[in-house]
């Protein structure tokens, strides 16, 4: 069995259901040729050809159209905005059509579209290429929003997004792209969507985390554990729908909450959870929900990068000041 | 050696003007130190050091043009080839770390824990007055502990310092039963001696006799008051419980009918009770029933007290130590065997007449064996 990379397994489960199905095509900026920016879809020129491979314009609003077109007439496209921060200009076409499908034509036609895009900081790259702005297309009716963590979850949730009659927007986090590997057996196994992934489980808080920052926040567990705090990690993964069973579930048995995530804070998906916590787990709640969030800021440059990431001791002190509470 | 090239400053811009170098040759670089500012068509850019290290040659001096791709500054150390970077923008460490996550739960984990439902404001309450909720039962909606329940907890709450020791059975109901007792009964306690010098048989036989004789002549005595419908009830069986002291707490099992037993039944009885109380095998119904109490403390130390009434009896007679005492006989001093009683009443369901006459029975009875 082969260890493999995040991105290694987005070309792995590509490459596995293009093979399993005819209808699965992918197609974005140097995808084809070139293998993608960072490799995502390398080799998948070769194996498939450039009837299902293709390189478009630099135009994303187009890639979009294309892509929801294709969905419409019965293609599974996986189309690929180079960085989320280039996926601005396809809103339109998402929100205005592919979110729509489905209830424009009262369950007629559906738009099994998958969108990817990397997302995140962290990577020293320049102004646009380390959005997370997850919380844009998870406000929009009729789009569910994916968010992996681990070469297995990349693999088993992008296969599901693809077979998933609906359109679904899959966001990778960069950063951990090449960070680790990870046995992923290339077996066509999809992971369920719409729920969360308990990664390990604890009695005194439930951190809730999901793509880039389930690294820091399973490590920050690690530590906890030696100071004699058990934390309970959830990885949210599919951010709409919203597994929120899992999570009051959790919140139930620890009654604290830290929510932690790498977009801006203000309406970022963590006010959701909390809001929802307030709603209907505020019983079991011990200590007010916290949110370890980026800043309310434009994603900075490089220099400045690993001060807006929220890290380690960001998540330790919101720990503590939910321990405080007995 | 390291060549760094002027990296496209802007969207595909050709070339770049020194605007002023922050570096000179010889100097050691951390990453992301600024080291030269370039002037742009679009604007004066800081150019940061990509790595760490020293600067041994820098292409160019202020106000040279540089192209863009061309050879900037040049660090110590050996060119290794170009591997593909896995991005053509920013930069993606390769990472050789195997992931580990163990077991992945999809969904839920299985709740171990009982939880406990509580409003905050609740549980802000029960810190303050210092409270654990796990011991407090809840009264509100959907099992929530609500604010009169940890009042009520926090009033119940032990203000003992250090380790406390929660009481348990026959202890806990002493406990609770005397507080009953104190916060309703009425009671009045009469002391008065018997001579008993005569009595050569069982004396808690006779004690027990002579309380049955004394509850037929006041009937009031032997009795069960009700406080709160102010009814009284009064019992032709003289149903006497005998409080016995054991290192678990005061047990009160009831000699039943006390009138039809022979000194010899009694005494019997009183050694069951005795050995079942001590194995923890005594019957429920052995400690309910009782219409009188003896407390016969006087085998142990103590002359006189004032024994504390169960509700809802109205009475209870307390023997303390019998002494030797010179009393005197016939206007002349002699030499005595004398037994201390105690007699407390409830004076709302018992008068003063009723209680002194029944006391005058029993030290009667006694004197008279």
């Amino acid at each position: 069995m082969a260890e493999i990379t995040l991105v290694e397994a987005i070309n792995q489960a590509l490459a596995y259901e293009m093979q399993a199905d005819p209808d699965v095509v992918v197609l974005g900026e140097d995808i084809a040729k070139n293998g993608g920016v960072f490799r995502a879809t390398v080799g998948l020129l070769d194996k498939f050809g450039p009837e299902r491979v293709r390189d478009t314009p630099l135009a994303e609003s187009m890639i979009a159209g294309l892509a929801i077109g294709m969905a419409i007439e019965g293609l599974k496209p996986v189309a690929e905005f180079q960085f989320m921060g280039f996926s601005y200009p396809a809103l339109d076409q998402i929100i205005n059509h592919a979110s729509r499908i489905r209830n424009r034509t009262r369950g007629k036609m559906s738009c099994p579209v998958v969108f990817r895009t990397p997302y995140g900081s962290g990577i020293r790259a320049p102004e646009h290429h380390s959005e997370s702005t997850e919380t844009l297309f998870a406000h929009i009716p009729g789009l569910r929003v994916v968010m992996p963590s681990s070469p297995a979850r990349a693999y088993g949730l992008l296969l599901a997004a693809i077979r998933d009659p609906d359109p679904v927007i899959f966001l990778e986090p960069s950063r951990l792209y090449r960070w680790a590997k990870q046995e992923v057996p290339d077996n066509g196994k999809a992971l369920p969507l719409d729920v969360c992934f308990t990664l390990r489980v604890g009695d005194d808080v439930t951190l809730v985390t999901w793509g880039s920052l389930v690294k820091e926040t399973l490590a920050v567990a690690e530590k906890l554990a030696k100071e004699g705090i058990s934390a309970e990690v959830i990885d949210l993964a599919t951010i709409k729908p919203m597994d929120m069973e899992t999570i009051l579930s959790s919140v139930e048995k620890t009654g604290r909450c830290v929510i932690v995530h790498e977009a801006a804070r203000t309406c970022g998906v963590g006010a959701e959870i909390s809001a929802q916590l307030a709603e209907r787990g505020l019983m079991f709640l011990k200590a007010p929900v916290q949110r370890v969030t980026g800043y309310d800021t434009i994603v900075p440059y490089a220099r400045l990068e690993k001060f807006y990431l929220p890290n380690e001791n960001h998540i330790i002190e919101a720990v503590q000041r939910v321990m405080e509470f007995a | 050696m390291k060549i760094f090239h002027l990296p496209d400053l802007g969207e595909g811009l050709a070339e770049a003007e020194i605007h002023e170098w922050y570096v000179k040759e010889g100097d050691v670089m951390k990453v992301d130190q600024p080291m030269v500012s370039m002037e742009t068509a679009k604007a004066v850019v800081d150019v940061p050091a990509p790595q760490p290290g020293k600067i041994v040659k820098l292409y160019g001096k202020k106000g040279d043009i540089i192209q863009t791709h061309a050879p900037l500054v040049e660090f110590e150390g050996e060119e290794t080839k170009q591997k593909d970077q896995g991005t053509v923008v920013g930069s993606l460490e390769e990472s050789t770390l195997l992931l580990d996550e163990g077991d992945m739960i999809i969904g839920a984990a299985k709740k171990t824990a009982s939880t406990i439902k509580a409003m905050p404001a609740v549980r802000a309450l029960a810190k303050q007055m210092n409270v654990d909720l796990n011991s407090v039962s809840p009264s509100g909606p959907q099992g929530q502990i609500t604010a009169d329940d940890v009042k009520k907890a926090a009033g119940q709450k032990s203000k003992l310092p250090g380790n406390v020791e929660p009481l348990h059975g026959v202890r806990r109901s002493m406990a609770i039963v005397m507080t009953q007792s104190h916060q309703e009964v009425v009671p009045v306690t009469l002391i008065d001696d018997a001579d008993v010098s005569e009595i050569k048989v069982d004396f808690s036989a006779c004690l027990l006799q002579a309380m049955v004789v004394a509850a037929k002549a006041e009937p009031s005595l032997n009795a069960w008051y009700d406080g709160k419908n102010m009814e009284r009830c009064l019992h032709n069986e003289v149903n006497i419980g005998l409080a016995m002291d054991t290192e678990e707490g005061l047990f009160v099992p009831v000699l039943k009918d006390v009138a039809k037993k022979t000194p010899q039944e009694l005494r019997e009885t009183i050694d069951e009770f005795k050995k079942s109380i001590r194995s923890r095998s005594i019957a429920p119904s052995d400690l309910q029933g009782a219409t009188i109490t003896l407390s016969n403390f006087g085998t142990i130390a103590g002359r006189y007290a004032s024994p504390i009434i169960v509700p809802p009896m109205v009475a209870i007679l307390g023997c303390g130590k019998i002494r030797d005492e010179v009393r005197v006989v016939e206007g002349k001093m002699a030499i005595r065997r004398v037994a201390p009683l105690s007699l407390t009443f409830d004076h709302r369901a018992v008068t003063g007449g009723e209680a002194t006459r029944f006391l005058a029975t029993v030290i009667k009875y006694l004197e008279g064996k």
